[in-house]
């Protein structure tokens, strides 16, 4: 490296400094403004976390939200050039840490979780869409999907209840989907049973719901195929309208197929 | 040839900006950093955008200043873009925002010392070498000198020397370090390498202190400032210029009559340098 030792400490104390608020003695610069460069860097950093995070900042105090921010900058190593991917590694550094916000508000977790995945989803690269038909039997057809979308899994009902509310007595297994809007880039979130999850992946993989439903009958031990079928048609009739069923595939990918298998 | 005025393109008025016929740029100037591997609503305006407007990057997060070793994955995204969108000039900040591993989304002050100097201008070559473009280096605003050896201005005619990079020279910035440390403006401008400027940008800024002023580009652009830029393009062949504005946006007729400004004052000194370079032509639009 071309850089002297001197000289890259001088830069490493600056952006320490920065970070942390502490500045070395040994740092050349002038005490009487220096400070800026801390307030500068970091109201950046807390305005783009207040901006990801509207909910999760709206139930912490200030003093309780100002703890979280400094203790993730001042000790993570933010990785991500882009700033506005950066409230990911907050959460991730929120999660894989211990800090007493998690018992106060057990469901904090899922509530960045849930925050972060709307900015992934709105802004994540375009997958491509196939063209579809609308033509096509539910069950013997090959579903098309849109391919813009998650689903995650969180304990508390965070998409269901206005923060605040969510107590330890609403523990559960919730599934949430998150897709974009074609034709809008608009963030829509569908609650999911865990069934309805299974069906979506298999969906995925090109199977029809033929081949998937008495699968899915035989794994859970329902005593009627019918009944999983009479359930799932509306399901599947409210994907459609909301955006994220978009027809039926017009050439089945036969490899897809074949690479595929039930979950 | 007149001179090409563009405007810092912002998310903050990106809808009215299509809608709207106020504000006339002759291009748009962006961070790649905010439209970069992005999908979506974001992606479709962006391409709107680009289809009616060259469009200049202006990139936040390349770190040229920095200890660390440069983020190639990152420079690869830029690359793409670049290609992706048909872009004639990429500018950074000479500066750093990155050490030991960590992004801090600003841009702090490189210590002006002859090893940063070769450093950050061997940086640049690889940049410049790995883009297949000249890169623009901005001359950036600070608050403090960082174990400083040597003066701003031999810092940097030293690396546009050394690395062969032009430069992007911010007057708003000149007028704000000359303010903060006490320096002549007009001095400093005059003894930059000024046929390497292939680009000019202009703002506002706001005075925290007596003696210290913040480049916000939160405010209008001030009548020194316009004086600094009048002095600096008689001594400049005809570059693009951009208007930034950042924060506290006002009304597109403010934001129009900034850049008219901006054109007028360009334009009265249209051929009145007589300075020119190769760099020149291939960086004017």
């Amino acid at each position: 490296m071309l850089l002297q030792k001197s000289t890259y400490k001088q830069q490493s104390d600056l952006a320490r400094f920065c970070r942390t608020g502490e500045l070395e003695e040994t740092v050349i610069v002038r005490p009487d403004r220096v400070g800026h460069y801390r307030r500068l860097v970091y109201n950046i950093v807390d305005d783009s976390l207040v901006s990801a995070f509207p909910l999760t900042n709206n139930i912490l105090t200030e003093e309780q939200w100002d703890g979280l921010v400094d203790n993730f900058f001042s000790t993570h190593s933010c990785q991500s050039a882009q700033i506005w991917e950066m409230p990911k590694e907050f959460y991730q550094y929120f999660r894989d840490n211990e800090s007493p916000l998690k018992e106060h508000y057990p469901y904090i977790i899922d509530l960045l979780l849930f925050e972060w995945m709307e900015i992934e989803v709105f802004m994540m690269e375009d997958e491509e869409f196939h063209e579809v038909s609308d033509e096509g039997d539910i069950l013997t057809g090959i579903l098309a999907i849109n391919p813009e979308y998650r689903i995650i899994s969180v304990s508390y009902p965070v998409h269901l209840m206005q923060a605040g509310e969510i107590t330890a007595a609403d523990k559960g297994d919730y599934y949430i989907l998150i897709f974009r809007e074609r034709d809008t880039g608009r963030v829509q979130f569908i609650d999911l049973s865990a069934v309805f999850v299974l069906i979506i992946e298999n969906i995925s993989k090109g199977l029809k719901l033929n081949d998937i439903l008495p699968e899915i009958a035989h794994y859970l031990k329902l005593d009627s195929l019918e009944v999983l079928i009479e359930n799932v048609k509306p399901f599947i009739n409210m994907l459609k309208e909301k955006g994220f069923v978009l027809g039926f595939n017009r050439t089945e990918s036969k490899k897809k197929q074949a690479d595929a298998t039930i979950i | 040839m007149k001179t090409q005025i563009g405007i810092g393109y912002r998310k903050d008025f990106a809808e009215e900006f299509m809608q709207d016929t106020i504000l006339k740029p002759d291009f748009v100037e962006v961070a790649p950093e905010n439209w970069m591997r992005i999908g979506g609503y974001w992606k479709k305006v962006f391409r709107e955008v680009a289809d009616k407007y060259p469009v200049f990057l202006h990139g936040l997060s390349l770190s040229i200043g920095s200890p660390d070793e440069l983020d190639m994955e990152f420079l690869g995204n830029v690359k793409k873009f670049i290609k992706e969108y048909d872009i004639k000039i990429y500018s950074e900040h000479l500066s750093f925002n990155s050490c030991d591993n960590a992004h801090l989304y600003d841009l702090l002050p490189i210590p002006f010392r002859e090893d940063a100097i070769n450093h950050v201008s061997a940086r640049i070559r690889q940049v410049q070498d790995f883009l297949e473009m000249p890169l623009a280096i901005e001359n950036v605003s600070y608050y403090t000198p960082v174990a400083a050896e040597m003066s701003e201005q031999d810092f940097i005619n030293a690396i546009i020397a050394e690395s062969g990079c032009n430069m992007l020279l911010d007057v708003n910035n000149v007028y704000v370090n000359a303010f903060n440390h006490n320096y002549d403006a007009k001095k400093f401008i005059k003894d930059l390498p000024l046929e390497k400027v292939a680009y000019f940008h202009m703002a506002g800024h706001t005075q925290v202190e007596p003696d210290l002023i913040i480049d916000t580009h939160g405010e209008n652009i001030i009548d020194p400032v316009y004086e600094l830029f009048d002095y600096t393009t008689q001594l400049v062949q005809p570059v693009p210029v951009l208007l930034e504005r950042d924060f506290n946006i006002p009304e597109f007729e403010q934001l129009q009559s900034e850049i008219e400004n901006l054109r007028s004052i360009a334009n009265k000194n249209l051929n009145k340098s007589n300075v020119t370079t190769k760099e020149h032509i291939q960086a004017t639009v």
